[in-house]
């Protein structure tokens, strides 16, 4: 979880918006985090650097729960 | 109230009504539309008709470094002209106001801006004429219900807006709403037709609705996505799914069914492949700042499925643009950007596939300025590019990636 915090700041960062404190397995990534289809598009490639999954490779995802039950299930 | 345009996003909705009330105010035009308003940039571009006036349409998120470059000027308020009233007849009626639109002369023209092959974004001016070769006015289109999912200073979404305007339709925002938005926004107004990019409803996956009002969905801007469309149809059961190609210079081309696109009788004469590259004539081209003699290559590598009536299928892109969403980003241009950065020696910019976007920007960059991080040059950037053209995945390197022939990769 926390790693996943990490990738989400940095990319939140990038874009020159605010760091997020917390996040649980239900945060929204679109409605809570505010990504938009490019930080989205950001986020798969960063996971997939670093866990060696495509976690929209069949969907979106829309949860942090969900990134971590891709991650896992890999 | 008959509806002219709504967004749930912003809380909007305008009727035509309401729409020929500010038609009707207007005093002052200015040639320079720069809005990040949907409905403000569709008025401006009625507007435009009615007094047969050049418009020209920026991207609202061009940066101010972009517009200057493009333009040659960063603030457009001395381009203000009071209107003449007489130039601008008090219209009562919604069909009093397409007629007068469907009779808009040759002279006025709209210049939209494509990303460029040489690294700046080329100006494309098109006339009501070339824009309007393919919109269907029948009686059947009458109840049509538009949901605008493309950009609205982009070609396709303008040719969305002249279909939806000359068929006196509804026009409802989806472009940038969320998909909990967009289905509502589906539901509530009844939107009857969709055009948007693959990516577009790739973002909506899953869709847990149905949705049976929807009769035509089109797919373009994007190379086809059998796997992205097949999950569409148990959403939108009653919709026949279209696939068509466009590109700034043309506006809509050809429209297939699958990935074989089928080349009509009467485009017959202004289509040609040759080397397996396809060619457009002159003819069914906007005005580039090239001119073009005769033939144009559109850069297209096709694959021909039958001589007659003539088929292809798209194999490639002979030119280097990458294609974000619907988005074409020249990466020489990104480059170009990046290159101004004190620090840096050397920058590659590639794309790499992207299940979200189809593709993403990234880049490696040799640095000499150890302080250099991704953050400052992305901030930087912001200043520079649309967010779109920014790589998304910045490597730092010790040197770059080359062919064998010394040029730089692009894959």
């Amino acid at each position: 979880m926390e790693r996943i915090k990490t990738i989400i700041n940095t990319i939140l960062k990038n874009r020159g918006k605010k760091d997020i404190d917390s996040i649980d397995e239900n945060t929204n990534l679109r409605d809570d985090i505010g990504f938009d289809s490019l930080d989205l598009a950001e986020l798969t490639v960063r996971i997939e650097a670093e866990y060696d999954v495509d976690i929209f490779e069949n969907g979106i995802v829309n949860t942090v729960g969900e990134i971590l039950q891709k991650i896992e299930r890999k | 109230m008959e509806l002219f345009f709504a967004d749930i996003g912003s809380n909007t909705t305008i009727s035509w009504k309401e729409l020929l009330k500010d038609l009707n105010r207007s005093t002052t035009y200015n040639p320079y539309c720069y809005h990040s308003d949907f409905y403000e940039i569709f008025k401006h571009i009625i507007l435009s008709l009615l007094l047969e006036e050049e418009l020209i349409l920026l991207d609202s998120d061009f940066s101010d470094e972009e517009v200057d470059k493009l333009t040659g000027c960063s603030n457009f308020s001395s381009f203000t002209k009071i209107i003449d009233p007489r130039k601008l007849p008090v219209i009562s009626l919604k069909n009093e106001l397409i007629s007068k639109i469907k009779n808009t002369g040759p002279q006025w023209n709209i210049t939209l801006f494509t990303s460029g092959t040489t690294g700046m974004p080329k100006k494309v001016k098109h006339t009501f004429q070339s824009l309007n070769r393919f919109v269907k006015i029948t009686e059947k289109n009458t109840d049509d219900v538009w949901g605008f999912a493309y950009n609205p200073t982009h070609i396709a979404g303008i040719q969305v807006f002249f279909q939806a305007l000359l068929n006196g339709n509804s026009i409802i925002r989806l472009f940038g709403l969320s998909p909990d938005l967009v289905f509502n926004s589906i539901e509530q107004y009844g939107i009857t037709h969709i055009s948007a990019t693959p990516t577009f409803y790739r973002l909506l996956y899953p869709i847990n609705k149905i949705f049976p009002n929807v009769v035509r969905i089109t797919v373009g801007g994007e190379k086809f996505d059998e796997k992205t469309i097949d999950k569409l149809k148990p959403a939108f059961p009653n919709s026949k799914i279209t696939n068509v190609y466009a590109s700034t210079e043309a506006g809509t081309l050809f429209a297939a069914k699958g990935d074989v696109f089928t080349v009509k009788a009467e485009m017959e004469e202004f289509v040609k492949i040759e080397n397996n590259q396809l060619f457009i004539h002159k003819y069914m081209m906007g005005l580039t700042e090239n001119k073009i003699n005769g033939w144009y290559n559109t850069g297209d590598i096709v694959e021909i499925v039958s001589e007659n009536p003539l088929q292809f299928r798209f194999v490639s892109r002979k030119n280097e643009m990458i294609n974000v969403g619907g988005y074409k980003v020249n990466p020489n241009e990104v480059e170009e950007a990046i290159r101004t950065i004190n620090g840096i020696s050397d920058v590659r910019v590639f794309a790499k596939s992207n299940s979200v976007l189809g593709n993403i920007i990234c880049c490696e960059i040799v640095k000499f300025d150890e302080n250099l991080d991704e953050a400052k040059i992305r901030s930087f950037l912001q200043t520079q590019l649309q967010e779109y053209k920014i790589p998304r995945f910045i490597k730092f390197v010790n040197e770059l990636s080359t062919t064998r022939t010394g040029k730089i990769k692009r894959n």
